[in-house]
């Protein structure tokens, strides 16, 4: 990766050169000759890599898809099959000598760059969790993909915090404890709910009177609502920075109002956008300039989630993720399952003035949309929009939804625990109203214990929880 | 910090000088400016830093005490007394640092106050105290780094090697060490957060994916996650080293554990121990041998040991059994004066070269009375004896017919004034006869604790398995103390 302050300030058509030129090499010296799947992927499909001049025919190349990546019971080395071979010495040239100001130094491939060093795993939100592979090189970027991110987001040495992300071998945690200790401010590394648990975590934050607070959305909403309860302060917490899980805009919302209610001394929500993938995370200035990508780094591309086609810049499509920069594990075209629904832009930032491509709008889940069964025919159901308004509402806790289907129909039923002092039955009554004018299909509305739905969404066990269960089988 | 390539072979007169050195300036320049804690007790007690010339005259301080540093309902706030903080609240004017700001400006004397500022932080274990924040400063954490660095050297794990994590991610020191370790030594890695993080199958993956050549665990852990990869006919053929922390590997733990690495493919594999504190904020290695047990390497420039009488506090001899009582040198963050462990080492502190490697830092018998990890539980009365729980572990860890056990407490009928009962769960390998073995038991469970079993149970593994918390607490529920109190 490059300096922050040049690449950050860098014109759209230089951003463009650069990752042109960061592509085709990529493409032709790493993928084409030590990585073990695209080589053969090339060979096999006949792709000229020649008549790939930049950024722009890339659309000529396959995508890869998730399960592409997928490790197998009966070779559970195959992911190693994404991870390029460290060249042979005799690939190092001899440095150049004389007068080296000139030209560059090119002493061919470093074998200590391409050497494993360490291994993530993905979320697994959707299956089995998959290994990336990073070598030194790609802690280098962990560290500088952090540090800018705490850039953009303001954060300093003079800053303390609690990095409350679940603990997981996965690059958001890292890429955070990486940020604080290189920049030196004041953090408590609490590993989130499943391992130090609420009370603690809420403990630790009224004590050290941190005034940052840094979580997944879902969790971070929780304890701002259980707070009172515990009987803990947040007199000093002054923003929530969230991430792991997707924060739509109404997640926003709701915790600046959550943090109005505790008493916070300010009401500041930040949000990043972690993908395993890109094997770094992004940060936004402000809510709602999106998430500032590193160029350098990685390329994005937004694609029609069906035919595959990229679409213009700001349509909503999904996120795909080709490096340009990485060694240990490397992708092409990687298909993330994520929509942004505000797309990509290149314009400069209107808030923060910085010129990397932001991805806009909130992400959603593609996985969230469902195909559903009614007996008027079949219906659209997007779970990402009952997410948005499950959070949207301050008088849910915490809930769940589950699709079954009886006799060739499908019917949904919504699961909820409402907050402290809510009327349970206008609750529900309300909740039913508003899910019927959306959805068509049959549709129950129920309470439960917290005990009963923190259970079922694996709040404090799984790194994000899991809101919608889909037990039809198909 | 010294260079551990030096320190380690420096004659002891050197390292010991060195000591006093550093204690001189510790106590005069940090200890008494800036730590509020101990600054009010020298105050209190009239005792001049000036005239602390050395690690002999430490015996002149008092003891710091688990109770002092604790935090409580009441007292919240009190570990922060143990801090090293030129700031605001401590010192009006951050101290003599004020001075350099007539040559080096008011920046100069925010940077180095900022050298002290905390920046990481572990937390103890105890189960019955709240748990006691230990603050590292980036400085400090410079020094748990070189702490590591040394610990694989002695393991003679190099950077061609690659380390698998199994200790519970937590922000305790067993994680933390072992990570600050592998930064520094510049070895590959895998920091699972343990069988609760990841699940024990995704880890025995990841073992088969990674093929490492060394891994570091909780014995407890270690024991059952090795059983489950025999049954599973995973191969670990690549393991050569297994280091553990946490708490003490009996001799017959370690058998068992080479054991079975042999039937998942890998050689004579080294099992090595550590020692570590939250309060001393480091671990230290056992030098690594087959036969014999030579101590583990402290680290001169970072800490002094005392040994000392645990009933009257006063110094032993060298080689002596005594409880470890430890003092921080030149850190900044928490700094704990002569704090009591609670931890008997039976072989005494040791001083001259190690046999085995020949470093001359001083070491610690391996034989060491863990207080620390089951403070609790370890002197417990039951049935009105005394009873020093931790002569359980040696004797159930170590014995060649169980795959699993626990120790639990009660009340006849949960009633507090009732008698003790002490119920002790097993989980017999196959094919063992019953009846044996729990004649076995009970006798030498009287030999080892001094006192009778109410009853021994029969378990499968799964179900003691399941009750010890295997996969899902930070560190196996080993003694329960179900007592009404």
């Amino acid at each position: 990766m490059q300096a922050w302050n040049k690449v950050s300030r860098m014109p759209a058509a230089a951003i463009k050169k650069m990752q042109d030129e960061q592509f085709t090499k990529m493409l032709r010296e790493e993928m084409a000759v030590r990585h073990p799947y695209y080589r053969e992927l090339f060979k096999e499909n006949n792709i000229n890599l020649d008549q790939i001049k930049g950024v722009d025919d890339i659309s000529n190349l396959p995508f890869t898809e998730k399960e592409d990546l997928l490790p197998m019971e009966a070779d559970l080395r195959y992911p190693k099959k994404f991870v390029l071979e460290v060249p042979s010495e005799g690939e190092q040239k001899g440095k150049k000598k004389g007068f080296a100001l000139f030209g560059k130094k090119d002493t061919g491939p470093d074998p200590s760059d391409y050497k494993f060093h360490t291994l993530y795993f993905s979320a697994g939100r959707t299956g089995k969790p998959v290994p990336f592979e990073y070598t030194h090189h790609d802690l280098r970027n962990l560290k500088e993909a952090g540090a800018r991110a705490f850039d953009i987001l303001g954060l300093t040495r003079d800053d303390t915090m609690i990095n409350a992300f679940t603990y997981a071998p996965n690059a958001f945690f890292w890429q955070m404890f990486y940020s604080t200790v290189d920049t030196g401010s004041t953090a408590l590394q609490a590993g989130g709910g499943k391992v130090l648990g609420m009370e603690k975590i809420l403990k630790a934050m009224d004590n050290m009177e941190a005034p940052v607070f840094i979580c997944s959305p879902g969790y971070a909403i929780f304890a701002l609502q259980t707070l009172e309860h515990f009987g803990f302060s947040a007199e000093n917490l002054e923003r929530v920075v969230t991430g792991i899980d997707y924060a739509p805009m109404e997640t926003v919302g709701k915790m600046a109002r959550l943090m109005e209610s505790v008493g916070a001394k300010d009401k500041r929500v930040q949000r990043m956008y972690f993908i395993a993938e890109a094997k770094s995370g992004w940060a936004e200035c402000d809510p709602g300039y999106g998430y500032h990508t590193n160029p350098d780094h990685i390329l994005v591309e937004i694609v029609d989630p069906d035919s595959g086609a990229v679409v213009e810049e700001g349509e909503k499509g999904e996120v795909v993720i080709t490096h340009l920069d990485t060694r240990g594990t490397v992708l092409l075209r990687c298909k993330t399952g994520d929509i942004a629904t505000g797309g990509i832009v290149t314009e400069p930032c209107p808030n923060c003035k910085r010129t990397v491509p932001r991805i806009m709008g909130d992400i959603e889940r593609k996985a969230y949309h469902f195909d559903l069964h009614s007996s008027d025919g079949p219906v659209q159901f997007n779970g990402n929009n009952l997410r948005k308004m499950m959070i949207a509402r301050d008088d849910v806790l915490l809930w769940y939804l589950e699709i079954d289907r009886h006799g060739g129909q499908d019917a949904l039923n919504l699961v909820v625990k409402g907050v402290s002092g809510s009327d349970e039955g206008e609750l529900l009554k309300s909740l039913e109203e508003e899910m019927k004018k959306v959805i068509s299909v049959p549709l129950t509305v129920e309470s439960a214990t917290l005990d009963a739905v923190a259970n079922k969404i694996g709040l404090e066990k799984f790194i994000t929880e899991q809101v919608i269960f889909d037990n039809r089988n198909l | 910090m010294e260079k551990w390539e030096k320190l380690s072979k420096m004659p002891y007169k050197e390292i010991k000088e060195l000591q006093d050195r550093k204690l001189r300036a510790f106590m005069a320049n940090q200890i008494y400016l800036y730590s509020p804690y101990y600054s009010n007790l020298l105050k209190e007690l009239k005792i001049d830093p000036i005239k602390i010339k050395g690690i002999d005259d430490l015996r002149h301080l008092p003891f710091t005490y688990k109770w002092d540093i604790a935090p409580t309902d009441e007292e919240p706030q009190k570990a922060k007394d143990f801090v090293i903080r030129p700031d605001e609240e401590v010192t009006e004017k951050y101290g003599h640092l004020a001075k350099m700001s007539m040559t080096g400006g008011k920046a100069m004397v925010e940077e180095r106050v900022y050298d002290f500022k905390p920046v990481h932080i572990h937390f103890t274990t105890g189960r019955t105290a709240m748990p006691t924040p230990f603050v590292y400063s980036k400085r400090d954490l410079d020094n748990i780094r070189e702490a590591g660095y040394r610990l694989l050297d002695v393991f003679e794990v190099t950077p061609d090697d690659i380390v698998v994590n199994c200790f519970p991610f937590a922000p305790h020191l067993a994680f933390w060490q072992t990570f600050f370790a592998g930064e520094k030594m510049n070895v590959a890695n895998f920091h699972s957060g343990g069988g609760k993080i990841v699940g024990t199958k995704n880890l025995m993956d990841a073992f088969e994916y990674l093929r490492p050549t060394v891994a570091v665990f909780i014995p407890g852990y270690c024991y059952y996650f090795l059983r489950e990869a025999v049954k599973q006919g995973r191969d670990f053929s690549s393991i050569r080293k297994i280091f553990f922390g946490g708490e003490r590997v009996p001799p017959g733990l370690k058998d068992k554990i080479k054991d079975l690495f042999k039937q998942l493919g890998a050689g004579e594999v080294m099992v090595l121990a550590t020692y570590g504190m939250t309060e001393a904020k480091v671990a230290w290695p056992e030098c690594p041998s087959h036969e014999e047990y030579h101590g583990y390497h402290l680290y001169p420039d970072l800490e002094v040991f005392e040994t000392v009488d645990p009933e009257s506090g006063e110094p032993v001899g060298e080689g002596e059994e005594g409880e470890i009582v430890y003092t921080s040198l030149d850190w900044r963050g928490t700094a704990v004066l002569r704090y009591r462990t609670g931890d008997i080492a039976k072989g005494g502190l040791l001083l001259e070269p190690c046999p085995n490697c020949g470093r001359t830092v001083p070491r610690i018998s391996s034989n060491i009375q863990r207080k620390s990890e089951l403070k609790e539980f370890s002197m417990t009365k039951v049935k009105g004896t005394l009873v020093n729980l931790n002569n359980f572990f040696p004797l159930m860890m170590g014995h060649p017919d169980i795959e699993e056990w626990q120790v639990e407490m009660r009340k006849r009928n949960d009633d507090p004034f009732d008698m003790d009962e002490i119920y002790l769960y097993v989980a017999p390998k196959e094919n063992v006869d019953r009846e044996k073995l729990a004649a076995d038991l009970k006798q030498k469970v009287l030999r080892d604790t001094e006192v009778s079993l109410t009853d021994i149970i029969f378990k499968s593994v799964p179900e003691v398995v399941s009750q010890l918390g295997m996969e899902t607490e930070l560190k196996e529920k080993r003694i329960l103390d179900n007592r009404p109190s």
